[in-house]
């Protein structure tokens, strides 16, 4: 089943390269179709996934490479797919947004086709990233992505779209580096213990696995009872979360004691993947491609970019850096935290200084995934199911505020905050909409966005490993999104209607298209704010159980 | 009595009501416009029953009531809803006046082009604000609260073409946003202290001494300074004036501005006498600064501003020296009377078309039901033996002597601010009135100007209703002890609130001072640098916009070029010296690199050359050389 996840975008891509160019106006539509099956098969695997299972669930394994290396033991890759309360809210806020910003690419008027086959094949990689088990395969889709992105944002960008595009190529690619570095070191240092077993022949096939067989492994390894070329080394997320499947005296090994630049290796492993996901998060200072990257893109590119390429970042967070490095994470959690609170209150400011409505929501996003980095830093339950809120929530929220830019900046090409005035006279449900994304952002109660920082400011109060003043100063970002979400409404569309004179005639109201994106949003935003719980019982167990690894004895 | 379900049902059909009305009339549009405030009013009356039907199966018992809402392993916070005395009063005072203020809208705005969007707003606010009554939970009260702003928000704005009117509603959200950041810091102390957020499990857990405690109590009380408009965070109620008037009567008097109070009187048991120390001290510096920025306005809705921010400023007094049932009871009246006040203000408005009280003049006469009505209430408000106000205001004032009595000292500062702020207030009401109503009308254009005729029926009945609730005889039988009142039975009071005779003859001296004084004013007074303070309320907002507004803006453009200057450069930088890197290993590449390449492959052509040379294809020279090789071979065998 969600092996379809991948399938589906993946052939209506190469549908979309295989048809000839006379036919370029199915393209957006096979687009189309492709995604709202895509969003059907998200809520088929909503409604068979168990919320009550804390456990990955749906898993889809097959072999991929296997390869023995003699004394270097064997390299298996799997193709493993599954997943879990932390993964399934991203999948679905992953289908909603990108059927979205499939609507919202009607209006890309050059190089369909091109444009189209992108489109799908990014919507593929980042849905492969939600749900790859195999780190080798994670980060497969994760580097595969930047392909489609690169372009979108390079071809149908903005004036300064090649420069954007290179930044964002580029920052994402140091990133990715040293997630590489770590990915490899961690494959040395891991044991996946049922082909080891399977090879020291304590069983037949993996069937046969049980938990004491697996423990039976571990002991063997912990005790140098398996010799190295009848061990075999894996990618499994699963197995590198547990500490029993790590060669003793390995590179990463628990109790392992090799210090690289005066720090442990774990330590240094932890703060490299930290890197890399921080760059996509983005958690200041390592933002400043966003800004660039969203003023370039087209609407549609910085919807899926805003909406959910980010949460790539907090994803990643949970289930490599702080799933991996628990040890990491607990010891550096104030200067993550910290990090967090920056964020937080210096986007906040930026976004106060902005003219350009765009580039105000891009800071926006560094304040709000702020958020995000104290909510996990904070190591408790309310911090960390918080912060999975708040990226659902931040999903949709922000998709909303991209897609309304668009709207004006398709009818003038001119997204300056100081151009317009008074618009509330002429666009009456554009500014009923933009005012319910905006207030919803800033934290209003019964909309997402509250529940978000809620949660995540009363975890980082409640957490042991963090002062309470983080928190009063995380308030502030509260504030200041007041301040510049309501100085905008202010300036924009209240007061007398005044624009520049060139756009009269042009501020129309929104059209059915329109609508049909951005109403669906302002609901999902209402009903997560009023019914929080339809999101808290997807990520709940899995939650309870990820923050065990934290539980101070 | 209805079983406890039933009683919930009816709760949460008290808040949905009123929501669903504003969502609907929101819905539909200007199709709404003609039935909008219709539909408003009898569902709000449908809620003044239900209010009415719940307080009589409530009476003095405490019911709580859970629903989950929000659930993760290791806390919960459910929707609970907490229903006592307090409550059921609350919930009959706001759908009361919100009756009165929507009968009187459909008249007041019967011009306006989107009546829909102004009657579902003020549903939505009537909604919030029976959520924060309701709230037996703080997170889910700060969740109304925060709501009831964004009613502010949009009521304040509901003219967004006026300039003014935006920029009103902007700092009137800000403003409280700030207060309400310290009242959610408050709950999470709460939340790291007791573990709960539920009042009713809060009063047997919560320690209250210590440092931590004041500190909670403070943060808590944040919010009140912010939704109350208290000192600091005053200035954003005077200017929530650009909204329609029906809505300054409903939100910024009688119920939004109140809610402060009402947290106060939740919370009262977590706080500690330092707490309350400095909320009395809060409480006072408002109450005087308000009264006296009252003394000078010229605009006829500012002063009641002005007024209301000081009366609530003697409620969070009440608050502050532990006589809550006085602070409820002064909230209660004043509910009434400046609800009654601001009706009053809005009929002259729509009389004289103008909120300059230096263009009004003589309107007893041209609107006598009005003047009544208004008189009624100025005299409650003055504090005149007879009316409401005075009954609540000397309980609060006897309350206040009597705290001092125990402080000592320098604490009786507190009760004859108090009571010399009284006589500001009796001052300002009695110029008012001067200027309103007595003397001669004096419009700004005497020509073009038509007569102004009274108000009809929808707009003076609501006056006078509130009027009439204003008396003193309705609260309490003897007009001068609201010892015996019906509010004293529901709210028994601690301590000595017993009518002290030598106080009231000091309030009474006092407000017949201020009175005569405020009727002497003359209309234009020259301007000198005390009515300039007044005027411009303590110059507190060019204060905070040169200390605060300023220096954040400019902090943020600071942290933008930061970000542009510093951040991104590092950024460019770091790309440019990848490519400078990558030019010079190019170079290095071409001349050492590939020059040791070329070196080698210039060599093996020489070698081939030279080679080729001895290839040269003639026998003889290749029979020479196989000759040499032989017998050099020989050589090294023999």
């Amino acid at each position: 089943m969600l092996s379809s996840l991948l399938f589906i975008p993946l052939l209506g891509s190469l549908l979309v390269v295989l048809l000839p160019d006379s036919r370029k106006n199915v393209y957006k539509w096979i687009t189309l179709v492709a995604c709202s099956l895509e969003l059907l098969v998200c809520g088929a695997v909503y409604a068979v996934f168990d919320p009550a299972q804390a456990d990955y669930q749906l898993l889809e394994r097959f072999d991929w490479i296997s390869l023995p290396l003699g004394s270097l033991g064997v390299v298996s890759i799997d193709y493993l797919v599954g997943i879990d309360g932390i993964s399934l809210p991203l999948v679905l806020l992953t289908g909603a947004v990108m059927l979205v910003g499939a609507l919202s690419s009607w209006t890309i008027d050059k190089r369909l086709k091109a444009y189209h086959a992108l489109y799908l094949l990014l919507t593929a990689t980042i849905i492969g990233c939600f749900i790859a088990l195999d780190f080798f395969l994670f980060f497969l889709f994760f580097e595969f992505m930047l392909l489609p992105m690169y372009f979108l944002i390079g071809l149908w960008g903005g004036p300064r779209r090649e420069y954007a595009s290179i930044k964002f190529f580029l920052y994402t690619l140091a990133g990715s580096v040293l997630i590489l570095l770590v990915m490899i070191s961690l494959y040395l240092s891991v044991m996946d213990p049922v082909e080891t077993a399977i090879n020291i022949g304590l069983i037949g096939d993996r069937s046969e696995i049980t938990d004491d067989i697996m423990r039976q492994v571990q002991f063997l390894l912990a005790d140098y009872k398996i010799q190295s070329q009848q061990l075999v080394h894996t990618f499994d997320l699963r197995y590198m979360a547990h500490g029993g499947n790590y060669l003793p005296d390995s590179f990463l090994g628990p109790t392992g004691e090799i210090v690289i630049f005066g720090l442990p290796s774990r330590m240094l492993a932890f703060l490299c993947v930290f890197l890399g996901f921080a760059i996509k998060l983005p958690v200041v200072p390592f933002h400043t491609w966003l800004p660039d990257a969203h003023v370039e893109a087209p609407t549609p590119v910085s919807v899926v970019l805003a909406g959910v390429l980010l949460k790539i970042g907090g994803y990643g967070f949970l289930r490599i850096g702080w799933g991996l490095f628990p040890d990491g994470a607990a010891e550096y959690a104030l200067l993550l935290a910290g990090l967090g609170v920056i964020s937080i209150v210096y986007g906040g400011f930026n976004a106060l200084a902005q003219s350009d409505l765009k580039k105000m929501i891009a800071y926006s996003s560094v304040s709000h995934m702020g958020f995000v980095l104290l909510g996990i830093a904070s190591l408790t339950s309310e911090g960390v199911n918080g912060a999975v809120y708040q990226m659902a929530s931040h999903g949709v929220l922000s998709a909303m505020l991209f897609l309304l830019t668009g709207v004006l900046y398709d009818r003038t090409h001119d997204r300056r905050i100081d151009s317009y005035r008074g618009l509330a006279s002429t666009m009456p449900a554009y500014t009923a909409l933009t005012a319910i994304a905006f207030f919803a952002s800033l934290g209003l109660p019964g909309f997402s966005g509250f529940v978000g920082e809620l949660f995540t400011l009363m975890g980082s109060f409640q957490s042991l490993w963090l002062p309470g003043w983080m928190t009063a100063v995380a308030t502030l970002g509260i504030i200041l999104a007041a301040a510049y979400f309501l100085w905008t409404l202010q300036r924009m569309f209240f007061g007398p209607l005044w624009s520049r004179t060139e756009f009269t005639g042009q501020l129309t109201d929104l059209t059915a298209r329109e609508r049909l994106m951005l109403i669906p949003l302002a609901v999902l935003a209402l009903l997560l704010g009023l019914f929080p719980n339809l999101l808290f019982n997807l990520s709940n167990a899995t939650v309870a159980q990820w923050i065990q690894r934290f539980s101070v004895e | 009595m209805f079983d406890e379900n039933t009683i919930q049902n009816l709760l949460w059909l008290l808040i949905v009501l009123p929501f669903l009305s504003g969502t609907l009339s929101l819905l539909a549009g200007r199709r709404m416009n003609s039935r909008a405030g219709g539909v408003a009013a009898a569902l709000t009356l449908i809620g003044l029953v239900l209010s009415v039907v719940v307080a009589t199966q409530t009476g003095t018992h405490v019911l709580t009531f859970h629903t989950d809402w929000l659930l993760i392993p290791g806390r919960a916070v459910p929707i609970t809803f907490r229903l006592d005395a307090l409550t059921w009063l609350m919930l009959i005072i706001v759908h009361f006046i919100a009756l009165l203020v929507q009968i009187y809208s459909i008249s007041y705005l019967h011009d306006e082009r989107d009546r829909y969007r102004y009657f579902g707003f003020l549903s939505l606010f009537i909604g919030s604000m029976l959520g924060i009554v309701l709230a037996g939970n703080l997170i889910v009260l700060y969740a109304f609260w925060e709501l009831v702003g964004l009613s502010s928000y949009l009521l304040i704005g509901f003219w967004f073409q006026k300039p003014a009117a935006a920029a009103a509603a902007k700092k009137a959200f800000i403003m409280n946003r700030i207060g309400d950041a310290g009242f959610l810091l408050g709950i999470f102390l709460l939340l790291f202290q007791s573990g709960t957020t539920e009042l009713t499990e809060l009063s047997d857990l919560f320690v209250s001494n210590g440092p931590l405690a004041t500190l909670t109590g403070f943060c808590l009380f944040c919010g009140c300074i912010g939704k109350s408009a208290q000192f600091p965070l005053t200035t954003w109620l005077p200017d929530a004036m650009e909204g329609p008037t029906p809505v300054s009567a409903l939100i910024h008097a009688a119920t939004m501005v109140a809610a402060g109070i009402f947290l106060l009187a939740r919370i009262h048991f977590l706080l500690t006498p330092d707490a309350l120390l400095i909320i009395t001290g809060i409480g006072t510096i408002t109450m005087l600064m308000a009264a006296y920025s009252a003394l000078y306005q010229t605009d006829i809705k500012k002063v009641l501003a002005y007024s209301t921010v000081s009366q609530l400023g003697l409620m969070v007094i009440g608050m502050g020296t532990s006589n809550v049932t006085g602070a409820l009871f002064h909230l209660t009246t004043h509910a009434f009377f400046k609800a009654g006040l601001f009706l009053a203000a809005g009929s002259v408005i729509h009389g004289v078309h103008t909120q300059d009280m230096r263009q009004m003049g003589g309107l007893r006469k041209a609107m006598p039901l009005t003047f009544v009505g208004w008189a009624v209430c100025a005299a409650a408000l003055a504090g005149i033996p007879f009316f409401s106000g005075f009954l609540s205001k000397e309980t609060i004032l006897t309350g206040a002597f009597g705290w001092a009595g125990a402080q000592g000292g320098l604490a009786y500062s507190i009760p004859v601010l108090a009571v010399l702020s009284s006589g500001l207030t009796a001052c300002y009401m009695a110029r008012q009135g001067q200027l309103v109503f007595f003397g001669s009308y004096r419009p700004a254009d005497p020509v073009g100007s038509a007569p102004v005729h009274e108000s009809g029926p929808m707009l003076t009945a609501p006056v006078l209703l509130l009027a009439v609730l204003s008396i003193g005889f309705v609260f309490s039988g003897n007009p001068f002890s609201a010892e015996q009142s019906w509010f004293f039975r529901l709210f028994p009071a601690v301590g000595d609130h017993g009518g002290h005779l030598w106080i009231a003859l000091l309030s009474i001296s006092v407000v017949v001072v201020g009175g005569w004084l405020g009727w002497r004013m003359p209309v234009s007074t020259q301007s000198t640098s005390l009515s300039r303070l007044s005027e411009h309320n303590w110059y507190l907002d060019g204060f905070y916009k040169r200390l605060i507004v300023r220096p954040f803006v400019r902090l943020a453009y600071l942290s933008y070029g930061f970000d542009r200057r510093v951040i991104d450069k590092l950024v460019d930088f770091a790309g440019i010296g990848t490519v400078v890197l990558a030019h010079m290993i190019g170079w290095a590449d071409r001349m050492i690199v590939d020059g040791l390449v070329n070196g080698a492959s210039w060599l093996a052509h020489r070698l081939g050359n030279l080679t080729r040379s001895v290839q040269n294809g003639r026998v003889q020279s290749y029979i020479a050389s196989a000759v040499v090789g032989l017998l050099v071979i020989l050589w090294f065998l023999i």
